[in-house]
């Protein structure tokens, strides 16, 4: 981690491919390019029947620079499926797992509703579903993936600001952004080694 | 908190539970400090604080069952051990504590209940209920010592887990620190102590005013001890969070012009630390000056003891609740 020249903005030296390890599933976000559409929010509460009040992504919405010269960036985000889970070191039942190719979901059969992940989630990635008792978030699509589709967020993106893929395959679209730009993460000082990546501005 | 609308996902059922279970803890470290000290002059305080020490706990576990999302399948927690879980760590050390605080209980009930419980003293015994005995007065004696030294540990280790419960996090700046667990511990105790102090002062009298002086003695110059020793955690706490990373820095302005800055100041500093403190203080001095006994009357006496527990109750509120509105700050570029 390393601060740039203006000395405000951390970002990371992008993770290289590594096509041994296996897959890692990522994002890749291009802020410049959402528009504040919300379609992706759209897309995954139908895609994933989020119950009404709760969402599993979201647009955060960043102020730079100071007045008069100040500008709105949006930045696109949903869960991180870090690297190195909070949610996951803190779940008594271990409910909470990663998967090898990088995803963070939960056994929702083991889940007891105790809450503790959403105190460790520094992105406040998860929501406490009241019906069902448990927790939940976005899953990345697994069930999409698994299908050999993209998430809905990212087939939706009219401004075409959300890329996925796998980063340890050199040939994907994401890699290839990745090796191309600079690129930021949220929380970096966290420690969480979050999976969605943003290029700067 | 969910993008930008607080929910507090975890309320008064978890403030309950986290207060309830650092009285217990505190009682029986007492009780235990108790048996140890003074060669069976504070044998009333060992025996209130056995009897009293298993209940809040009780109370607080009931209260996390309840504020699960599936109750029912609270048991998950028990068919496993999550080493990185400081939940899954701290069930086990509850239970465990629990079944120890029980046991004691049994030991200090007073002699015609005991002996209502019979067991079984041989292995020829164990058979034939008829020969079941009551324990005796050797083996209660050597049993309370045993109970007491695996105990005080175990009481040790349920104060401290409540506050690593929260300071384990890293999400959560205005928790995230080692002086949780301190401050926790030693509001643990310290409740402990005043529960003890309050129910002394309500219930029983003692004939001897020499016992009773001894008994105060030893309960509010620990008291006084432990809220010193909160003072000295919390005033490090203030300094090192402000000196810390801007989230940890900003993470104080929840306390500090916030919305906890009454609870916390008013509240938890001034009602449940600084009055007590005084009140103790007042009772001391002619010791502390030798020029007599503690001086004690029943009102003052009662009142640093509610007035401790009040103030450990916020504390736990203004913790619990504050820290949930705490947060990593973004890095902006400008
Ligand atoms: S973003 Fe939050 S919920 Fe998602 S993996 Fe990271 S810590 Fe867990
Ligand atoms: S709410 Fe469920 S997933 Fe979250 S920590 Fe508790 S048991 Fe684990």
């Amino acid at each position: 981690m390393t601060t740039n020249l203006k000395g405000m903005l951390t970002h990371i030296e992008p993770p290289k491919p590594n096509p041994q390890a296996g897959r890692r599933w990522a994002f890749v976000i291009e802020p410049d390019r959402c528009i504040d559409c919300e379609a992706c929010m759209v897309a995954c509460s139908v895609e994933n029947q989020v119950p009404v009040g709760h969402h599993r992504n979201w647009i955060a919405h960043r102020e730079k620079g100071k007045f008069p010269y100040l500008s709105l960036h949006f930045e696109p985000e949903n869960c991180h499926h870090c690297s190195n889970p909070p949610c996951e070191m803190v779940c008594p039942t271990g409910a909470t797992f990663r998967r090898e190719d990088g995803l963070v979901l939960i056994n929702y059969d083991d889940c007891i509703g105790c809450r503790y992940c959403m105190m460790a989630c520094p992105y406040d990635a998860r929501y406490f579903d009241e019906d069902r008792g448990v927790v939940d978030k976005c899953t990345f699509c697994v069930h999409r993936l698994d299908a050999g589709q993209p998430p809905a967020c990212v087939e939706t993106c009219i401004g075409g600001a959300r890329h996925f893929g796998d980063i340890n395959d050199p040939e994907s679209e994401v890699a290839k952004l990745l090796a191309r730009h600079e690129v930021y993460v949220r929380y970096a000082e966290a420690g969480t080694g979050p999976a969605i990546f943003y290029i700067m501005d | 908190m969910e993008h930008g609308h607080t929910v507090f996902e975890w309320g008064l059922l978890v403030v309950i539970y986290l207060y309830t279970a650092g009285i217990s803890a505190g009682m029986f470290a007492t009780s235990a400090f108790a048996t140890y000290v003074g060669g069976g002059r504070y044998r009333r305080i060992a025996r209130l604080g056995a009897l009293l020490a298993p209940w809040p706990l009780a109370l607080g576990l009931g209260m996390l069952v309840l504020d699960l999302g599936r109750p029912l399948y609270f048991w998950k927690l028990f068919v496993t051990i999550q080493p990185t879980s400081p939940m899954s760590i701290g069930s086990w050390l509850l239970s465990l504590f629990m079944l120890v605080a029980m046991i004691n209980l049994i030991l200090w009930l007073p002699r015609p209940w005991r002996n209502l419980i019979k067991f079984p003293h041989s292995r020829a015994d164990v058979r034939d209920r008829l020969r079941w005995q009551p324990l005796t007065a050797r083996m209660v004696r050597m049993g309370r010592g045993v109970v007491a030294a695996i105990g005080f540990p175990l009481s040790l280790g349920v104060a401290m887990y409540t506050g690593i419960l929260l300071g384990a996090i890293p999400g959560r700046p205005f928790w995230n620190t080692p002086m949780l667990a301190q401050l926790f511990l030693f509001s643990a105790m310290s409740t402990g102590v005043a529960a003890l102090l309050l129910v002394a002062a309500l219930w029983g009298r003692i004939s001897d005013p020499h016992e009773l002086a001894h008994e105060r003695h030893m309960l509010v110059s620990m008291d006084v001890v432990l809220i010193l020793m909160e003072f000295f955690i919390i005033i490090p706490f203030f300094l090192h969070q402000a000196l810390n990373t801007r989230s940890s820095a900003e993470s104080l302005n929840l306390v500090m012009g916030g919305p906890y800055t009454a609870l916390l100041w008013g509240g938890v500093i001034s009602l449940g630390l600084l009055l007590p403190l005084l009140i103790e203080g007042y009772e001391l001095y002619p010791v502390a000056l030798k020029e007599g006994a503690v001086k004690y009357n029943r009102l003052l006496g009662g009142l640093s003891g509610l007035l401790v527990l009040i103030g450990g109750f916020l504390l736990r509120y203004v913790f619990v609740y504050a820290g949930q509105l705490s947060h990593f700050l973004p890095v902006l570029p400008r």
